[in-house]
């Protein structure tokens, strides 16, 4: 008999856990708003990151023992899938943080900025932390809609810090593409709202209408043909923010411009949550229309990612701009993933997601630090890193191989693995066409890599006139960090993170007709039946 | 009272419908920042009153509360903030002088599409499933959306790009609205907030861009590429 006490109007722990989540970000961007001096602004930045990251941990412990965690009622949901797009978002906050002391306080000492700008950099990485952490944590899809959007104003203001005309520009473009892209997927949210209440008119107006666990329980009575064009409209909205081609226009240009620790959040961890914000829709578009229409789309945006970005990759001059094409690749990669389904599509995803967080990182860290050290970007003017610098070289070295997919690095697993399960789901004609444009990414990537790393530096450059060979502790500490994961993770996957993976393809086959069931080599999804080119598969019907 | 407004009904929608549009054509056959301004208010007035409509026959005291937001941002704290922002730039940077297609011909295509709007709306959410006021909301909504997207793809201003994003919010809001009479208070805040940060930014932005680039002409624009 339980106490006739409204346990949802009380506190419960995981409702304190998950408001402190969000409440030490805030809490940190006002200290710094009050402090506005260069050290102690560092450290309480730290410091919050370094909370965060216990606390995100903690919750995420909870979801391993318990499945999910609500908190307040329906407000918030954490579930495994959340947990693992939450869980890189406060490891990358943390480490990105304690490199922006070098990285920020080399451009102070330059005279690049003046403590204004410290301190707006400061709140700007805070307020970004609240918004990407609220995005996991939602159950709401229009609170989730609102975090995303919030990103992408908060990111815009961090980008601009540079008042220099590029990041003025790249800016600009970021802020009007991704907003109307938005637009398209608050379009999307409204219409799977209205169809959960006219499948369900006893919902209309209710809080819980809106939620996407409340979605995804009436999965199967939605209207087909309204939910067909709400993914389509959700999936050009977040698809835009996600940097899926052809709606990535911007994403070279603002993650080139943006300040190197920004950068790494951008490409780490910001392009999950809009990733994520899509696949929250795909769940529930597979309880209604069962396997073929929401994972063909997933496909052919995942391919025409990857196709595009190779090309990019192949011409690239710009080592930032490279970097920031290699993030299409790796998001076309997931969404292909994501369209493949099965348990190796899923699961492979899933790493996926957290080795590009791992290595892009890694890579934009070592890239900052370079371009720092030559004063330029342009790759034909960086040569003979491993000479100049020789831990950050090699570090670079080890994140690069490990981008382009080299075993035995972490993402050899996750691509080896998503391309099996293509092949292995009759998907031929897809799998073959990303493997060829994989090695076009190999090749050009590979290409510009071994050149700086290994070239003859060139005489009498800014690079070979400085005695210093590294850019100092605080920068080479966390790219060690980062390498060190991209290595272990290259061997074998924690049991946590193991353990999360199989309770999201648990969420994914919930609402889905065909369970792809855990143990068993891929049972060849509906996906399958689907060859990719039939594109009209997806139309408005 | 009531029987006079049940009768008064189509008036008042088809009414505060025209006004949407009008003020919508406003933008697209204007050259000039503050009349597109000027055009934005007059919509956001009627959007308003839109909403507050829907909240009569939805009864639902939330909408009120949205429209009073609606009035109270978007018809006057936005204008407010670009006007101040934009005064600083100079009058012959704010002004339209040759969009990609000629104003003459933006007015068909903006017409025509009014119609596809109309066309999609019916393909869609079929007229039997929705209330009277829905359906003749609904495809006024989705013309604000194309027509806002137009304005956006067509001008060659930064200035543009800001109205076009404002109109398609205000689509969005109706749309939002006249569907599902509206989403939860908390969330329609947290648009609010977001559309206003959003343009206190993009009006910081657009005094920078005006700054160092001496021009708001987006086909300007250029310098980050590729090659």
């Amino acid at each position: 008999m339980g106490l006739p006490i409204d346990s949802s109007a009380f506190p419960t722990q995981s409702s304190v856990l998950v408001l402190s989540l969000l409440l030490t970000p805030a809490a940190s961007g006002i200290l710094v708003t009050v402090t506005r001096k260069k050290r102690p602004v560092e450290i309480i930045t730290i410091v919050s990151a370094a909370l965060i990251l216990v606390q995100a941990a903690l919750l995420v412990a909870g979801v391993i023992s318990e499945k999910q965690i609500r908190a307040f009622g329906d407000l918030f949901l954490l579930d495994a899938f959340g947990a693992l797009v939450m869980l890189p978002i406060a490891g990358v906050g943390l480490i990105s943080a304690l490199y922006s002391v070098n990285y920020m306080g080399r451009q102070y000492d330059r005279g690049t900025i003046d403590d204004k700008h410290i301190i707006r950099f400061y709140q700007g990485f805070n307020v970004f932390m609240l918004t990407m952490l609220l995005v996991p944590v939602s159950n709401n899809m229009g609170t989730m809609w609102v975090a995303i959007e919030a990103t992408t104003l908060v990111s815009v203001l961090l980008i601009m810090l540079y008042t220099k005309e590029n990041a003025i520009e790249a800016a600009w473009k970021y802020l009007i593409i991704a907003t109307v892209g938005l637009s398209f997927a608050l379009f999307g949210t409204v219409f799977f709202y209205y169809a959960n209440i006219t499948a369900v008119p006893a919902e209309t107006g209710s809080e819980t209408a809106m939620n996407w666990s409340d979605m995804v329980a009436h999965a199967k009575l939605l209207d087909p043909n309204i939910v067909k064009t709400a993914f389509i409209f959700v999936l050009i909205g977040f698809g835009t923010k996600a940097g899926l081609a052809p709606m990535h226009t911007w994403l070279p240009d603002a993650h080139s411009e943006a300040p190197t620790p920004v950068s790494a959040l951008l490409s780490g961890v910001l392009l999950n949550c809009s990733i994520y914000g899509i696949l929250r829709f795909h769940i529930i578009t597979l309880g209604t229309l069962g396997d073929s229409f929401s994972s063909t789309l997933l496909l052919i945006l995942g391919i025409v990612s990857v196709g595009i970005a190779a090309a990019s990759i192949y011409f690239q001059k710009d080592m930032k701009r490279m970097l920031a094409y290699s993030s299409v690749e790796h998001m076309g990669i997931i969404s292909l993933a994501f369209g493949f389904g099965g348990f190796f599509g899923i699961y492979g995803a899933l790493l996926h997601i957290i080795n590009h967080a791992v290595a892009k990182p890694l890579m934009f860290f070592a890239s900052g630090s370079i371009s720092q050290k030559y004063e330029t970007k342009s790759m034909s003017e960086i040569k003979g890193i491993i000479r100049n610098m020789p831990i950050t070289g090699g570090l670079f070295l080890i994140g690069g191989l490990a981008i382009v997919g080299m075993p035995p690095f972490n993402m050899f697993m996750s691509e080896f693995m998503i391309l099996g399960a293509g092949f292995g789901s009759g998907q031929f004609l897809a799998s073959s066409l990303v493997v060829l444009f994989l090695v076009v990414v190999f090749a050009g990537f590979m290409r510009h890599l071994i050149k700086m790393v290994f070239g003859n530096p060139k005489p009498k450059s800014a690079a070979s006139m400085d005695s210093s060979s590294e850019m100092g502790k605080l920068s080479v500490v966390p790219m060690a960090v980062l390498a060190a994961l991209v290595i272990v993770l290259g061997f074998y996957v924690p049991q946590p993170l193991q353990a999360l993976a199989s309770d999201v393809i648990h969420i994914f086959n919930q609402g889905s007709d065909t369970p792809a069931t855990s143990i068993a080599p891929i049972k060849p999804a509906a996906v399958a039946q689907v060859p990719a080119t039939s594109i009209n598969q997806g139309g408005l019907g | 009272m009531v029987d006079s407004m049940i009768l008064a009904q189509p008036d008042i929608l088809m009414l505060s419908s025209a006004g949407l549009l009008i003020a919508t054509f406003a933008v697209v056959v204007r050259r000039g920042f503050v009349d597109w301004l000027s055009a934005y208010r007059y919509q956001s007035i009627v959007l308003a009153g839109a909403a507050a409509t829907i909240a009569y026959f939805a009864g639902a005291w939330e909408i009120y509360i949205a429209a009073a937001l609606t009035l109270l941002i978007k018809a006057i704290i936005i204008p407010k903030v670009l006007l101040r922002v934009t005064r600083k730039i100079k009058d012959e940077l704010k002004t339209e002088a040759n969009p990609y297609v000629s104003l003459r011909l933006s007015v068909v295509i903006a017409a025509l599409l009014v119609g596809l709007s109309y066309a999609l709306t019916r393909q869609m959410l079929p007229d039997s499933t929705l209330d009277k006021v829905a359906s003749t909301y609904l495809p006024v909504s989705m013309s604000l959306f194309l027509i806002g997207l137009f304005v956006m793809v067509n001008r060659r201003l930064a200035l543009n790009q800001v109205v076009g994003l404002l109109i398609i919010e205000n689509g969005l809001f109706l749309f939002t609205t006249a569907l599902t009479h509206g989403l939860s208070i908390l969330i329609e805040i947290g648009i609010f907030a977001d559309i206003l940060v959003g343009v206190v930014i993009s009006s910081i932005l657009l005094y920078r861009i005006s700054q160092t680039f001496d021009t708001l002409d987006v086909g300007e624009l250029e310098k980050l590429r590729d090659d």
